[in-house]
């Protein structure tokens, strides 16, 4: 495969997370999330972006179409992010796997599972049922290491509110009602709404 | 914070709060989904009327105490100072926010205090202009007393191209989203053109001091006739005089008008007879232009600053970083159904550009200036020197491509 044909936009989140919208699929099983090093080691793509020289990258996440890259170094997005973009190229361009099969279930996803049951019943039960009524839907991908990633979707996509439903709504329930979870990572694209419940203006 | 439902601001305040650890009650004009759920951190004001908004910020207040209000748009920030003066809270004297929300109280007062703003004269639509028009001296501009994002803002050369803007005007006055809004929306402000360049400054107002956070060259002229944005690079370019007579005027302009804590953003114009004081709003720069500001060498974001000053946090240095950096609003390529922007990847691609951010989806429809107010979108550059910020932002910008229907 000819490397320039990858189409590779960067989303930067804030300071600290960025998301690479890829023009072809990366890894179409679900998620995968790589929180060092050690954990993508067999795993091409995400190895190559841990390696990048001064990003200090901490985790890597991984799904459908969307690489989810978080640093901890002060490198701005403007530098790391064409070294992300080179390596997802790359692995992509090789023909092999880009990521290596997920392995089997250590003991701690015992307690991801469980929480994933817990997640998957407050998103059914509240979350959902709350959003549907601007035309949304919530979308739980994954727990992994008690960090919750989804998609939001309908309304929520690209809406000029969603980082105050995510954070406001949705990551206040889950700490009141599910307080294992560390984290959420939201990994729509938000940029392919077509239909936002709030669009923005100038002001 | 005081979040109107179609802000851009949004992520960057919302991110800010979580980077400060500080506890967040966003307040918009329409329910979440989630307030009954989550009474603490959110809340439904009317944000149109100031003072209702009040009372009810002061009956949440009693339940989950408040220690900082901060507005980030003009109404919003008129919805600031009332909770602020409500609950004593840092803020702006509520006359302050209104004079700096509408145009003609803020000429009123400027001019009161020997500000050097552009000679106005205020007007309603439907009145007869014909004897009004034929002694108008040119050219002139027409402006709505409140519409942002110099929507409705026209140019006119002659008494012909007065009257034909005053018509185009009230036809965009008499849209759904602002006929409904107050008196306000069947007055127009007809005032000199001001020739020269035009910049933008952003301060921080503490004590009733202005500190200058940072001054925008706009190096597309903006002659009209209509005034969309599209460029702003920092540092400026104008010599050390300049930029010191521009700072000294919009120094007088925030005591004239009686402001007193919080963000400005201020436009102005530079000639051979001075500086002019074009706009000054009580509010952060807009749309997603304040990713162009850093300070702290590069560690603390302009949403940051606001936060702590309204809770009077410690604030650290608000000198900017080293680089230069600049923003362009991406401008409106034509009228119709957005379908899809190309050229992304490419036009990130470019040295010095730091992000393209596309703001309108996928079935938007565009609207150019005079009746639109919606950018498509932004870019983001740093640099050495605000002349390589620019030259990045324009090779960006031609290498999108708009799909339009």
């Amino acid at each position: 495969m000819d490397p320039a044909s990858i189409q590779i936009t960067a989303e930067p989140i804030d300071g600290s997370r960025c998301k690479f919208v890829v023009s072809q699929p990366v890894h179409a099983a679900g998620v995968r999330r790589f929180a060092s090093a050690a954990e993508a080691e067999g795993s091409p793509l995400a190895a190559a972006i841990f390696a990048i020289p001064g990003a200090e990258v901490g985790e890597v996440i991984v799904s459908g179409n969307l690489v989810t890259v978080v640093k901890r170094g002060v490198t701005p997005w403007t530098a790391v992010g064409k070294s992300v973009g080179q390596a997802i190229r790359a692995a992509l361009a090789s023909g092999a796997p880009p990521l290596a099969p997920k392995a089997e279930a250590p003991v701690a996803t015992a307690d991801d599972d469980a929480l994933y049951e817990q997640v998957a019943q407050l998103f059914d039960e509240q979350v959902n049922p709350m959003v549907a009524r601007h035309g949304g839907r919530v979308e739980l991908i994954d727990v992994q290491d008690a960090v919750v990633m989804l998609r939001m979707m309908g309304g929520c996509q690209g809406c000029g509110m969603a980082d105050v439903t995510l954070r406001q709504g949705i990551e206040a329930m889950l700490q009141q009602h599910v307080p294992a979870v560390k984290g959420i990572v939201d990994i729509t694209d938000h940029t392919a709404g077509t239909n936002p419940y709030f669009a923005a203006a100038k002001k | 914070m005081l979040l109107p439902t179609t802000t851009y601001r949004t992520a960057a305040f919302v991110e800010a709060a979580r980077r400060l650890g500080v506890e967040l009650t966003v307040a918009s004009e329409r329910p979440s989904t989630f307030e009954g759920a989550q009474p603490a951190a959110l809340l439904t004001l009317d944000l149109a009327a100031p003072e209702r908004a009040a009372e009810q910020a002061a009956a949440f207040a009693r339940r989950h105490p408040v220690a900082g209000v901060v507005g980030v748009d003009d109404d919003t920030a008129v919805v600031a100072a009332a909770i602020a003066g409500r609950l004593g809270l840092t803020g702006n004297p509520v006359a302050a926010a209104l004079a700096a929300r509408d145009k003609h109280l803020q000429r009123l007062e400027l001019v009161r205090h020997g500000v050097p703003v552009p000679r106005f004269e205020l007007h309603t639509l439907g009145e007869d202009v014909t004897e009004f028009a034929a002694r108008l001296r040119y050219p002139c501009v027409l402006k709505p007393l409140r519409l942002s994002a110099s929507r409705g803002v026209i140019r006119a050369d002659d008494p012909a191209g007065f009257r034909a803007a005053l018509q185009r005007l009230g036809r965009i006055l008499e849209q759904p989203d602002v006929a409904g809004c107050g008196d306000w929306a069947s007055r127009v402000l007809v005032e000199d053109f001001i020739p020269g360049p035009e910049v933008a400054l952003e301060g921080l107002v503490v004590a009733g001091q202005l500190q200058m956070l940072a001054l925008f060259d706009k190096p597309d002229p903006l002659d009209g006739p209509f005034f969309e944005e599209t460029i702003y690079t920092t540092p400026s370019r104008l010599p050390d005089r300049a930029q010191a007579a521009l700072g000294a005027c919009a120094r007088d302009a925030v005591a004239a008008l009686g402001l007193r804590e919080g963000p400005v953003h201020a436009e102005l114009r530079w000639n051979e007879r001075g500086p002019w004081l074009i706009e000054l709003a009580a509010r952060s720069v807009g749309g997603r232009c304040s990713a162009a500001l850093r300070f702290e060498a590069g560690e603390t974001s302009l949403e940051e600053l606001i936060i702590r000053h309204a809770l009077g946090m410690p604030l650290p240095s608000l000198e900017r970083e080293h680089q230069a950096s600049g923003v362009m609003m991406i401008p409106v390529p034509g009228a119709g159904v957005l379908r899809e922007v190309r050229g992304l990847a490419t036009a990130r691609a470019v040295p010095l550009i730091e992000d393209v951010v596309i703001t309108a989806h996928p079935g938007q429809t565009l609207l150019p200036w005079p009746e639109g107010w919606r950018y498509p979108g932004f870019i983001f550059a740093r640099g050495e020197t605000p002349e390589a910020v620019e030259a990045a932002l324009r090779t960006a910008q031609r290498r999108l491509g708009f799909v339009i229907e």
